[in-house]
Formats: structure tokens, C-alpha cells, sequence
């Protein structure tokens, strides 16, 4: 495990998309490189703050209503 | 008879597994229609080819995905054309002004001028940075980020390999990271003088090019 390859899977380790042995080879080096555990915090901090802070739209109960209602076993027509 | 009684009962059935997605479903649709009516309109119709499709559903596989794959072909279908014009940003100039900030002074200083000023990104900001990214890499970004599915989720509801999956999540969240720092500065909290080691929006100007997925 070098920097490059920190580098190229950073996204994966934190989406949680890389096997076991390669999060431990990765966090392994991350002990004795204090640049790519810099690169990592640093990118765990950006997606916190999509994830987190983007707020989400709440669907409005009169969709809620209009699709129930539309429903061929409640009597609606579907589409 | 015993047909009629179990058509009631699949629409039941269905009513009970695809009801509690509406808010996921909506919030999804007006992120890429832009505008409540057709994020409302997008839902719906949504809602009703599942309904007609559901007998197609293998039972055990990933419900919420299989909702998310038919609406973003109903969005594809639909609504991508009609799309409202996104708000004025000079997105190319975002990129190549703050391209790649995984930068060597991330790593060079104990707290790079990247990450301060992170610290004073609004709710805001992270909104209009997703506003600005294109259709392909917003959809991707907000499977992955706001929906919290997987690589291999995602590649099912967009029909794509993993690795194009990959590719636009990475593009897009470098793009969104780039204008939530733009934003982030427009506030004002860079010190006056920007930092030597930061690249200005004139000195990172480079020929833009299409992105790719």
C-alpha cells in the first residue's frame, strides 16, 4: 500500500466498497503517513457535509393522498 | 373471485412496501427536476408503473432500488428534457479554479486554507453545489450520498457498469466539494489576501472541457 493507491481508492475506502484486507493494509499505512491520513480526514469531511447537510424535501400529503387514492385496489383508475 | 381477492391483495401488498419511500422517491425527483410540480408529477407516475409492474418484481431483490431504477427512467423519459436552466454558475471556471484539492498542501500543513474555510460552508452552499452538477453526476451523487446505496446499487438503478458509477461519484463529488468551496469563499471567510498556495480563479483557468461520465 502506497500513497498513490491511498490516493486512487480513497472515495471506495470511504463508501465503504473495499475488502477487509485492503482497509487494513490501507489502515495500516495511514499510521506511518501522516499526509494520506490528512488526504483521508479530509475527504471523510467533505462527504459528511453532503450527506449531513443537504437537506432533504419532504413530499407534500397531498401527494401522499394522490397517489394512495390512485391506487387500483382503492378504487382509483392508475394511470 | 380468487383472482380479484389476490389482485386486492398485491395492491396491498404493494401499497405496505412502496408507501414509506414517497419522501426518498420526492426529495430524489425535485433534486433533478428542479420544481415541485414535476417533482410531484414525477412521483406519481412513478408510483403508478410500479404498481402496473409489480407482479414483474422479484420478491427478495432490492425493492427501493428497483422504485429508484423506474424513476429515473421515468425522469430520462420524461422530465430531463424539461428541465429548468441551472442557476447561473460558471461551473468550468469552479473546476478549474479549485481542481483536484486533494492538493500537496492539504497534506503539506496541519489545517489547509481548504479545510478552514469548509468549516464555514452554509446548508446552502451544499445545496446549490448539488444544484450545479450535471443530471449524470447529481443522480449519482444523490443515490450514493442521500440514499446511502451502494456501488453495486447504484449500478443496477442507473444500468451502468460499477466502474462508470465510480467514475461520476468521483466527478461529481470533486465538483461539488470545488463549488461548496467557491460558495464558502463568496461569504467571505477566506482571510483578506488569499493564501499564496491556493490557486486563484484566473491562475487555474484552463480549457474546459465536456465532462465525461
Amino acid at each position: 500500500m502506497d500513497c498513490e493507491r491511498v490516493r486512487e481508492v480513497i472515495f471506495l475506502y470511504a463508501d465503504n466498497e473495499l475488502e477487509e484486507e485492503v482497509c487494513l493494509a490501507i489502515r495500516e499505512h495511514l499510521v506511518i503517513c501522516p499526509h494520506c491520513a490528512r488526504r483521508i480526514a479530509y475527504t471523510t469531511k467533505v462527504l459528511t457535509i453532503v450527506r449531513k447537510r443537504c437537506t432533504r424535501a419532504l413530499a407534500p400529503e397531498s401527494l401522499r393522498q394522490r397517489i394512495l387514492t390512485g391506487l387500483p385496489h382503492r378504487g382509483g383508475g392508475g394511470r | 373471485m380468487a383472482k380479484t381477492d389476490s389482485k386486492q391483495q398485491r395492491g396491498w401488498d404493494f401499497e405496505a412496501a412502496a408507501m414509506p419511500f414517497v419522501d426518498a422517491l420526492y426529495n430524489t425527483a425535485y433534486r433533478m427536476t428542479r420544481n415541485t410540480e414535476d417533482a410531484e408529477d414525477l412521483v406519481q407516475e412513478t408510483y403508478f408503473k410500479a404498481y402496473r409492474y409489480y407482479d414483474k418484481f422479484q420478491e427478495g431483490t432490492n425493492f427501493k432500488a428497483w422504485l429508484f431504477k423506474i424513476l429515473k427512467n421515468t425522469f430520462i423519459n420524461n422530465y430531463r428534457k424539461r428541465q429548468k436552466a441551472p442557476p447561473q454558475s460558471d461551473f468550468a471556471e469552479i473546476e478549474g479554479a479549485f481542481e483536484s484539492q486533494l492538493s500537496e498542501e492539504v497534506t503539506r500543513q496541519m489545517k489547509s486554507p481548504e479545510e478552514e474555510v469548509l468549516e464555514h460552508v452554509l446548508d446552502e452552499d451544499v445545496q446549490r453545489a448539488l444544484d450545479i452538477l450535471p443530471p449524470d453526476y447529481r443522480m449519482a451523487v444523490i443515490l450514493a450520498d442521500l440514499e446511502g446505496f451502494s456501488y453495486k446499487e447504484i449500478a443496477e438503478i442507473l444500468e451502468l457498469p460499477v466502474g462508470t458509477v465510480m467514475s461520476r461519484l468521483y466527478r461529481g463529488r470533486k465538483l461539488m466539494e470545488a463549488a461548496m468551496l467557491e460558495y464558502a469563499r463568496e461569504h467571505g471567510y477566506l482571510r483578506s489576501g488569499e493564501p499564496a498556495k491556493m490557486r486563484s480563479r484566473n491562475e487555474g483557468k484552463r480549457a474546459a472541457s465536456e465532462p465525461k461520465s
